[in-house]
């Protein structure tokens, strides 16, 4: 993760606001990469750069791109010198935001040029640079589309970050991570075992899991990058996490002692543990407010399962979720504002959000034929990945928060389930 | 921005120093200990000979092979002279059903006081794996229970939840739900 990157110009403090990320049907913004220049180095440089940066950006749905070959200027070095983009001649092709690239190459390090200019205004949003090793452009690319997506929406994007879940891999289950853009699919355990409920530290270094592995369900805390791994917690039966305090310095998870599964936590570091939400009903799928403050977990105390907002200052608990109706595995929103969680409705599962209040319950995935369940949101809050069931086939799939805007991460593996999104790259 | 990508290349860069004289120390060690390096490639040979003049006829499982072995076998069906306990979608009362065949176990563990009796619990494969793998738990402990209120000594059960992981019939419809929601029994 190091390759350095400097801010040529800044984006315009409090800048117009291209695209309403919010607006229903909003309007996607023409926008268009041109071919990247090579300086220095061999022109194989630039290979795939311009169509990384527009595959992130296709990810959006919130631009149209003007392909290359539509484009009328062909963008030389001097653009990076002074001279002007003939910007009616990009208007003319309909784009109204030009992305021009430049690369130079010096031994095994590149630097990399790019700039966003509006070509309406004729003016230059944002400028960066970058350098770092060829096996490092995709990173950079990545952090550049977060770049030009958080000065067009507010909100910085989520390329680069990864999604963590389980699938049957013969007769066991193995955890396995992908890419945001269904990239770089890799298994993280190889056991043979069940390794289940994966779940990321607030610093993305680490997942959590419960693994059969030696015999019996232990949780586990696992660095996919360097393959450490600790045992967090043994104690107990049956047992899941859910997720960590802000701080990263407890995890909460649920485990079970005598048929009764009630929410616990434990210290990462120490091991300390101690009970947090319990009763005689089955209390799991603990999921943390971003303040740190108050928890979400399923609870069947009142039949069936039902989601439950605990403050843990006060101890105060209180329902959310519709009295009656199956509900389980609440996700708390990176912003507070909202819970995800699947609900059972008409005999299928779907996915709703909810205010951590009970109110304001919006449907965001449904099929008649399918079942949507484990939702789990990215980090910038916009979207939510969740497994989906139809007999047989299961798939992981994200969405945008209505539903509207969605996309296949993960076909073609057996039982997919318990997804989680990285935090921020 | 331009301030926090700052932060990280600095941060970077000590890493890169610290990585950087933690290997040289390293390095120093090892050139140290260069003329022993042999020793235990040559202790290696040995070991590596040793078993083929006198190795048992059975290969030796260390600790970690054989939790490695049962982690294994934890994703297999194991076949049992007891049928299986049948349950009703999300609960984990006995049924009349069950409740004979938990009498039928608990008979054969009362004239076999050695043996060992493990109780998985399983669920069908709708809902949330968190909530089904707490569901199997409270299946296998409302056997269990039902077991020693019939006079079974609880030293003699154990119990573990597979949750919807492990489903004895791989279909979708109510048929094979019902057999996956179950109470499974082997004997140890």
């Amino acid at each position: 993760m190091a390759f350095l990157a400097f801010a040529l110009f800044p984006a315009a403090a409090g800048a117009v606001l291209y695209i309403d990320i919010n607006a229903p049907g909003g309007k996607r913004l023409p926008l268009a990469v041109g071919d990247f220049v090579v300086v220095s180095g061999s022109p194989a440089l630039t290979r795939g750069i311009p169509k990384m940066l527009e595959a992130d950006l296709e990810l959006t749905q919130l631009f149209d791109l003007v392909p290359q070959e539509a484009q009328l200027e062909k963008v030389v070095s001097a653009h990076f010198a002074g001279k002007n983009l003939d910007f009616p001649a990009w208007k003319t092709v309909g784009a109204e935001a030009v992305v021009i690239g430049k690369v130079e190459g010096r031994g095994d390090q590149l630097a990399i040029e790019m700039r966003v200019y509006d070509a309406t205004q004729g003016t230059l949003i944002i400028g960066k640079r970058y350098s770092g090793t060829p096996a490092q452009v995709p990173q950079i690319v990545h952090r550049f589309a977060n770049e030009i997506v958080y000065v067009f929406t507010g909100v910085r994007g989520v390329f680069g970050t990864e999604i963590a879940f389980s699938a049957r891999d013969g007769r066991g289950k193995e955890i396995y991570v992908v890419g945001m853009d269904g990239k770089g699919l890799r298994k993280v355990t190889g056991n043979r075992s069940f390794n289940l409920f994966p779940r990321w530290s607030p610093d993305g270094r680490w997942l959590a899991f419960t693994s059969f592995r030696t015999g019996v369900p232990v949780i586990y805390l696992h660095n996919p990058e360097t393959g450490v791994e600790k045992e967090v917690v043994r104690a107990g039966d049956t047992k899941a996490p859910g997720g960590f305090s802000p701080d990263g310095d407890w995890l909460y998870y649920s485990a079970s002692a005598g048929g009764n599964s009630d929410i616990h936590r434990v210290r990462v570091v120490g091991g300390a543990r101690e009970k947090v939400a319990g009763g005689w009903g089955l209390e799991v799928s603990p999921t943390v407010s971003p303040d740190g403050r108050r928890i979400a977990f399923a609870s069947d105390r009142a039949g069936a399962p039902q989601i439950y907002v605990k403050d843990l200052g006060s101890g105060e608990e209180r329902r959310i979720s519709q009295p009656g109706v199956y509900a389980t595995s609440p996700c708390w929103s990176p912003a507070g504002d909202r819970i995800a969680f699947t609900a059972r409705a008409g005999g299928r599962f779907a996915i709703y959000t909810v205010g951590p209040d009970g109110n304001d319950l919006r449907p965001v995935a449904s099929l008649s034929d399918a079942d949507c369940e484990d939702p789990s949101f990215s980090p910038d809050g916009r979207q939510l990945v969740y497994s989906l069931r139809k007999k047989g086939y299961s798939a992981l799939k994200i969405t945008s928060l209505d539903g509207r805007r969605e996309r296949t991460l993960v076909s073609g593996l057996g039982d997919v389930g318990s997804p989680a999104w990285s935090p921020a790259r | 921005m331009c301030c926090s990508s700052w932060k990280y290349t600095a941060l970077a860069f000590l890493v890169v120093a610290v990585v950087a004289t933690g290997c040289s120390k390293k390095q120093t060690v090892k050139s140290d200990a260069g003329a022993g390096a042999a020793a235990p490639a040559a202790g290696e040979t040995a070991a590596q000979q040793a078993p083929a003049a006198q190795a048992p006829a059975q290969p030796v499982m260390t600790a970690k092979q054989a939790e490695a072995a049962r982690g294994v076998a934890v994703t297999e069906e194991k076949a049992s002279m007891f049928a299986d306990v049948r349950f009703d979608f999300d609960r984990s009362d006995l049924r009349d059903d069950a409740k004979k065949t938990c009498q039928e176990v608990a008979a054969y563990m009362k004239k076999n006081p050695g043996k060992k009796l493990l109780v998985e619990g399983h669920c069908d494969d709708r809902g949330t794996a968190e909530y089904n793998m707490a569901l199997g738990d409270r299946r296998a402990t409302s056997v269990k229970n039902y077991l020693v209120s019939l006079g079974v000594p609880t030293s003699a059960l154990s119990t573990v939840s597979f949750g919807k992981e492990r489903p004895l019939d791989p279909g979708h419809n109510e048929e094979a739900w019902a057999k996956n929601r179950r109470a499974h029994f082997v004997l140890q």
